[in-house]
């Protein structure tokens, strides 16, 4: 029951995220009201009031820059405005480079003398795709090969597979997040970088025992159902891999969350779709020298194929 | 309680009866990831060797000083120092094959083998016996990674050490980094194999 | 009670000790690492720039670091260069349309050039407080007898998995010399193919004007073309009579590893052109003024 309540949770969470994705407010200055990269050369701008269309299809009125190199101008080759005014979409000769922001100055467009702003992607998809990224494309288990002691331990029955990722996930989230503050604010600023590995796995160490105390003290009847888990995370890679990532990327505290939320997800994910299938392979005739481990192995093999499938998805 | 088996006994015993890849299954995820060449197996499990020896002497040695209470601390912690030490040495002086391992190195510490010695052998035995016994542990390790590399370069690309002794591709799928799991499931089975055949032959 | 204590002594000692030990070891490799890296990186530059054997860099070149800034006043942007003179440094601020700006001496000497932390300072402190500088990147102009022989350029750009940073060197006509992988995580078997000679020697030799319109091909490799670019072909004739027949031919993509050959492509693409684009524009205002740079 319990678990069902969290599964709830999640689609819940997933369906806010996704809301506030799809309908990032259009803000900007002046006359443009929103802006995005369309195909791979492509910049679609749209106004609030319509333009003139004559006017805003003329290619030279534009000049775009990335923000980072404000001296490279990049050629716009091609503006197509739509018959009612309202959209733009400037073409180039070359496919952009959507990872970084994109600064475009119209001259003459609207009326007004000249019009600055920036185009880049839009932040909330970011943090998505951090999340996927960790989910799926980057999966721990089937992409990253961690964690597979603990894998192939708990994937036996779909029971303790949920129990695993559900414990896992709480854990990873709440000990990266304080490996973020104090990566961030004492071994950055005073080098001691080389500390990380004690700082991390002394934290997650930390963590576990504090869940472990509280739980047994607030719900023991969970805590009787969960408790055997928490000393297995503690011996999964992933839990150090997380924070060991989450420096070396330079990740922002909203970035740190989704990455940590995939990599529990994803874990309980793996451990699941595992833990289904070898149900079913307890019943199948196995040969005598493969039952157990071996076929495990070889199961999971074909899901990190079937995973290497997600590599190259851009959802935002 | 001291262990009755003799130095020699307690390598062996890391390296076949118990070996920690094969036999043991636990510290797999180097096993799969990036054991695509024998010069990476060698690397890493010298890495493991190094720690789990280091680690098992230390608690060894500072036995009767540990609390009963911050036992596993302070395995962690041990184990923590002796990782970041071979980290740093690593990344200082042989970049090129640190490159190759990636974050594997830093994840030792998270290895339940290491911390299984210690919890079972290092904390009640001699410091001289934890050094056999860690060794042990530390070359069954190694040997288990270099005879996956040893596998999966031969037959990925063809080569040894990175010279072509094939002169030729055979599967270039054994390289690939999803088949790691298909090649240490395929001879967990193989040597289960071999096992049962020859209990098979010894009860005939 | 004295449990307690006797807990919080002897994990206390246990961190000391073990931060003694983790200290010293980074004490102690800290140095080494730095001078291995920067030993390598030497190394990658002598190669691509072929001094290879013996490592004798012949008496007559010189490398001249420059280093490019980004300056903001206020709204406007300036593309700013850190210049070696003959008799110091100086900083040039150029505008985004390429005209001259500004130019002021920096007071540093040659070992505090290479320090970030104090070219950054002493540079503010030149250019005076309304303007706030950010650092860019930074190019060794080779020079040979005081004539320009290359460009070496460091440079980073997204591959299939996370980046590659690949060393680029440019002729002063802006061709490839050749380049170098320094760190990269592309697949073992598939994209990490993009260290090997048949796929980086490839770009040797391609002119300006067709790298400017490089692009990957979906063909096999033909075979001869592989022998050439992997050193197998014994008779020097016959391997470069293969070698130019392909030379402005686009870039044969690696099987199964497409995009980390686009990512590639794009990549030395761009910074080429960049590069070209800016030198031309610091070239010119620097003819102009009548600054002699030490290159």
């Amino acid at each position: 029951m319990m678990i069902k309540n969290r599964l709830n949770l999640a689609v819940w969470f997933w369906a806010a995220i996704s809301a506030l994705v799809l309908c990032s407010p259009a803000w900007g200055a002046g006359i443009v009201a929103s802006t995005s990269f369309g195909e791979d050369n492509e910049i679609i701008v749209e106004f609030r009031t319509p333009v003139e269309v004559a006017i805003a299809g003329e290619a030279q009125r534009y000049r775009v820059f990335e923000e980072t190199d404000p001296d490279i101008l990049l050629p716009v080759t091609e503006v197509e405005v739509a018959d009612d005014g309202t959209r733009a979409t400037l073409r180039f000769a070359d496919p952009l480079n959507t990872t970084s922001a994109h600064v475009v100055n119209a001259q003459g467009i609207g009326g007004l003398e000249s019009t600055t702003f920036t185009v880049s992607k839009s932040y909330l998809g970011y943090l998505l795709t951090v999340l996927i990224s960790a989910l799926l494309i980057k999966n721990f288990v089937f992409t990253k090969y961690l964690g597979l002691c603990v894998f192939f331990g708990t994937s036996k029955r779909k029971e303790t597979a949920k129990g695993m990722g559900v414990v896992f996930t709480i854990v990873v989230v709440v000990a990266v997040s304080m490996s973020w503050v104090l990566y961030q604010y004492v071994l950055k600023p005073f080098h001691l970088d080389y500390l990380q590995i004690v700082v991390f796995i002394g934290l997650t160490s930390l963590t576990v025992q504090a869940v472990d105390t509280v739980l047994r003290k607030v719900n023991p009847v969970l805590f009787k159902s969960f408790g055997v888990f928490l000393v297995l995370v503690i011996a999964n890679c992933v839990v150090i891999a997380v924070p060991l990532l989450m420096a070396s990327n330079e990740y922002n505290y909203f970035e740190t969350l989704m990455l940590s939320l995939g990599a529990g997800g994803g874990f309980l994910l793996a451990l699941y779709l595992m833990s289904s299938v070898r149900e079913r392979v307890e019943l199948a005739r196995v040969p005598e020298p493969f039952k157990g481990l071996p076929i495990a192995f070889i199961v999971a093999g074909q899901f990190a194929m079937a995973f290497l499938g997600f590599s190259g998805l851009q959802l935002f | 309680m001291a262990t009755d088996k003799n130095s020699l006994q307690l390598v062996t015993n890391g390296i076949l009866q118990e070996n920690p890849i094969f036999k043991l299954a636990l510290s797999m995820c180097p096993a799969v990831g990036i054991s695509t060449t024998v010069v990476n197996g060698l690397m890493l499990g010298i890495a493991v060797l190094f720690v789990q020896v280091f680690s098992s002497v230390t608690i060894s040695l500072i036995k009767d000083f540990i609390h009963p209470r911050i036992r596993i601390p302070t395995y962690t912690l041990t184990i923590a120092t002796w990782v970041t030490v071979i980290d740093l040495t690593l990344a200082a002086y042989f970049p090129a094959a640190y490159a190759q391992m990636g974050i594997f190195v830093k994840i030792i510490v998270a290895f339940a083998i290491i911390t299984m010695r210690l919890e079972m052998f290092a904390c009640k035995e001699s410091v001289p016996a934890s050094f056999w016994d860690g060794l042990g542990m530390g070359l069954g390790f190694l040997v288990g990674m270099v005879v996956i590399g040893f596998v999966r370069e031969l037959l990925g690309s063809g080569a040894i050490f990175g010279y072509d002794v094939l002169g030729f591709k055979p599967l270039l799928f054994f390289i690939l980094p999803s088949a790691g799991f298909f090649v240490v499931g395929l001879m967990m089975g193989f040597f289960n194999w071999i096992e049962a055949s020859y209990a098979k032959r010894g009860k005939k | 009670m004295k449990d307690i204590i006797s807990i919080i002594f002897r994990l206390t000692l246990s961190c000391i000790v073990a931060g003694l030990i983790m200290g010293g070891t980074f004490i102690f490799t800290d140095r080494a690492k730095k001078a291995n890296e920067h030993a390598r990186e030497e190394k990658v530059m002598y190669s691509l720039l072929g001094h290879d054997e013996g490592g004798e860099d012949p008496e007559s070149m010189a490398m001249h670091e420059l280093f490019r800034y980004i300056v903001t006043d206020g709204e406007e942007q300036f593309i700013g260069y850190l210049l070696p003179l003959s008799t110091g440094f100086e900083f040039i601020t150029i505008g985004l349309d390429g005209s001259f700006v500004s130019r002021v001496p920096v007071q540093l000497s040659e070992t505090q050039v290479l320090e970030s932390g104090e070219r950054d300072t002493a540079i503010a402190a030149a250019l005076g407080p309304t303007k706030t500088i950010r650092f860019a990147d930074q190019t060794l102009v080779v020079t040979d007898d005081g004539e320009r022989s290359a460009f070496l350029l460091s440079g980073k750009f997204p591959g299939y998995k996370t980046s590659i940073a690949i060393i680029l060197a440019l002729a002063p006509d802006f061709s490839i010399i050749g380049f170098e992988v320094m760190e990269h995580e592309e697949d073992p078997g598939l994209g990490a193919d993009i260290e090997r000679d048949f796929f980086r020697r490839q770009f040797e030799n391609k002119s300006f004007e067709s790298i400017k319109a490089l692009r990957t091909i979906k063909e096999p490799l033909p075979q001869e073309y592989f022998d050439a670019l992997e050193g197998r072909i014994a008779e020097e004739e016959a391997a470069a009579a293969i070698m130019e027949k392909y030379r402005l031919q686009d870039i044969y993509a690696l099987t199964g590893a497409t995009i980390s050959t686009d990512a590639v492509v794009m990549g030395i693409k761009a910074m080429t052109k960049k590069f070209a684009y800016r030198i031309e524009t610091l070239d010119a205002v620097l003819a102009d003024q009548q600054i002699a740079a030490s290159f």
